[in-house]
């Protein structure tokens, strides 16, 4: 894994955030800190406001309480252009390519703030990363696969090699093989690099094996969080996300 | 054969003029998201003022259409700056948008009526020599309004594939809000579209009056019908597409037009859009859209 990734991550900090959509909260007083070389991973039920959480910290949903900083500086509701300039790469859910763009143009696009002579070499950076997608530069990217999908979309976000990656259920709809892979080489290789990674996953026992922090979102709000190892030790935890059918691995 | 040959000779050069219109009025519907039904009073505004520069100001057609070029893209900047955009902020259904637009076009057109009269207007401008071949007859003006167009579509290919603002403009179509987590100023890309789209609007308009020979404030009036069958037919929002509407309705309007009355040329390309709209509202190309 050579691309040049930034190995000066940056802390992603959210202090007592509120946010949601038309000033209705969905997430409320949320507090979470990731930080350089770390994975930090959110989990919790459907509807308990993961993607509005992460959403709220990449600017496309407002903030409505509470402050949001990446190092030094404050980016609570700040334009999504502005704090993709600070360094903060972000992945949703779906919607998370420009299907009609060829995959080259998709990381192009991705690379859309360098200086225009780095762009080419930061794309043959980013396919060492991901060498599949080497053999598809020219197929648009509505005709890719859900795994080849999402190895684009992570590909767009590293053109920056950015300090701080959010990234929004990145094994969604993929299968377990490929989800395996994108969560324990890829993403975990992103930290491992020195990235910062924040990262909301369905798959909760997946997202413990490759996370250093972990906080459990119900209802708006986290009402657990903890190293993987001592969540994987309190019954509730165990309970909602490892043992009933709500577990996924 | 002679009638279909002659008709296709004009409908060659209607499918000209009306694919720099479509072209531009696409690309606004796919970046911006606005249905600009005033398309149609900005392109005869700037006729207009080509020929003030023209008639007035003795300058040579071809000069004074930079004139109308300018118009086209600055009133088109200052639409959305001042009309548009303040009616997106709000939230407001598409519908009202539309309703908008309809609303400047009746303002634009019978507003430019009102200053320059009902009377017929026409371009100090030679038709130059008038060329015979493959049973078409088409004047020297009509064939530099075709090159004209070819050039066009050759530059819209340049900037949509080749430069950094294309490739923005691509990316703001598919999905504004990722276009903007990747970096890109969408506000900046949207004025540049409503820029170089007005700069299509203003040449269509000036293009469509030197090639109809006289027109009026009237004129351009129904030639949003025009606009949004050839639209619809290469699939909303594909410059690509609106290229191949444009040649398919200028050639049927004008093809009919040498059988049938030409004043049915109009109804023709309704029937088309209606066909569109039923059996492949995504056009030809069948992708939802996408410039």
């Amino acid at each position: 894994m050579s691309v040049e990734l930034s190995t000066s991550g940056k802390v992603l900090r959210a202090t007592s955030v509120s946010a949601g959509y038309d000033g209705r909260a969905i997430v409320h007083e949320i507090d979470v800190e990731a930080t350089p070389g770390k994975v930090v991973s959110v989990v919790g039920p459907n509807g308990s406001g993961k993607s509005t959480l992460l959403k709220s910290l990449v600017g496309v949903v407002p903030v409505l309480a509470g402050a949001v900083t990446v190092g030094d500086t404050d980016i609570t509701n700040l334009a999504p252009e502005r704090i993709a300039m600070l360094g903060v790469g972000y992945v949703p859910q779906i919607d998370d390519v420009f299907p009609p763009l060829s995959v080259k143009e998709n990381l192009e696009i991705g690379g859309y703030l360098l200086p225009r002579h780095d762009v080419a070499s930061q794309i043959e950076a980013v396919l060492k990363f991901f060498p599949r997608l080497k053999t598809m530069m020219s197929r648009k990217a509505g005709k890719l696969s859900g795994g080849e999908r999402k190895m684009l979309a992570m590909g767009r976000v590293l053109m920056l090699s950015p300090s701080v990656l959010v990234l929004d259920e990145p094994t969604a709809n993929l299968a377990p093989l490929v989800a395996t892979q994108l969560l324990e080489e890829y993403i975990r290789g992103f930290a491992d690099h020195g990235s910062t990674v924040l990262l909301v996953e369905q798959r909760a026992k997946a997202a413990l094996r490759i996370s250093d922090w972990t906080c459990v979102l119900s209802g708006g709000r986290v009402v657990l969080s903890g190293a993987p190892r001592d969540l994987e030790n309190n019954p509730l935890f165990v309970e909602s996300f490892l043992g009933g059918g709500a577990a996924r691995a | 054969m002679s009638v279909f040959l002659s008709s296709l000779g004009f409908g060659l050069i209607s499918a000209a003029v009306l694919a720099i219109a479509t072209v531009g009025f696409t690309m606004q519907f796919a970046v911006t998201n606005v249905l600009n039904l005033a398309y149609g009073s900005v392109m005869i505004n700037s006729a207009f003022v080509t020929y003030f520069l023209n008639y007035h100001l003795h300058l040579n057609a071809w000069v004074a259409m930079i004139g109308g070029v300018l118009t086209g893209a600055f009133a088109s900047y200052l639409l959305n700056r001042f009309v548009f955009t303040p009616f997106q902020r709000r939230n407001l259904p598409p519908i009202t948008i539309v309703i908008v637009a309809l609303g400047v076009d009746l303002v634009g057109t019978f507003g430019l009526q009102a200053i320059v009269g009902g009377s017929y207007f026409s371009y100090k401008q030679s038709l130059g020599r008038e060329l015979h071949f493959w049973g078409m007859y088409l004047s020297t003006l009509q064939l530099i309004i075709i090159g004209i167009c070819v050039v066009v579509m050759g530059l819209i290919h340049w900037l949509l594939k080749y430069t950094r603002l294309g490739k923005a403009m691509r990316a703001t179509s598919a999905n504004a809000s990722l276009a903007r987590n990747s970096g890109i100023r969408t506000q900046r890309v949207i004025s540049s579209t409503w820029l170089i789209s007005g700069a299509l609007c203003g040449l269509a308009g000036t293009v469509f009056a030197m090639n109809t020979g006289v027109f009026e404030a009237t004129s351009a009036q129904l030639y949003i019908v025009l606009l949004l069958a050839a639209m619809f037919l290469g699939g909303p929002g594909s410059a690509y597409g609106a290229m191949l509407g444009a040649l398919t309705i200028g050639v049927a309007t004008e093809v009919s037009a040498g059988y049938f009355n030409p004043e049915y040329k109009e109804v023709i390309a309704f029937v088309v859009l209606l066909g569109m709209l039923t059996f492949r509202p995504y056009g030809l190309f069948g992708s939802e859209k996408t410039i």
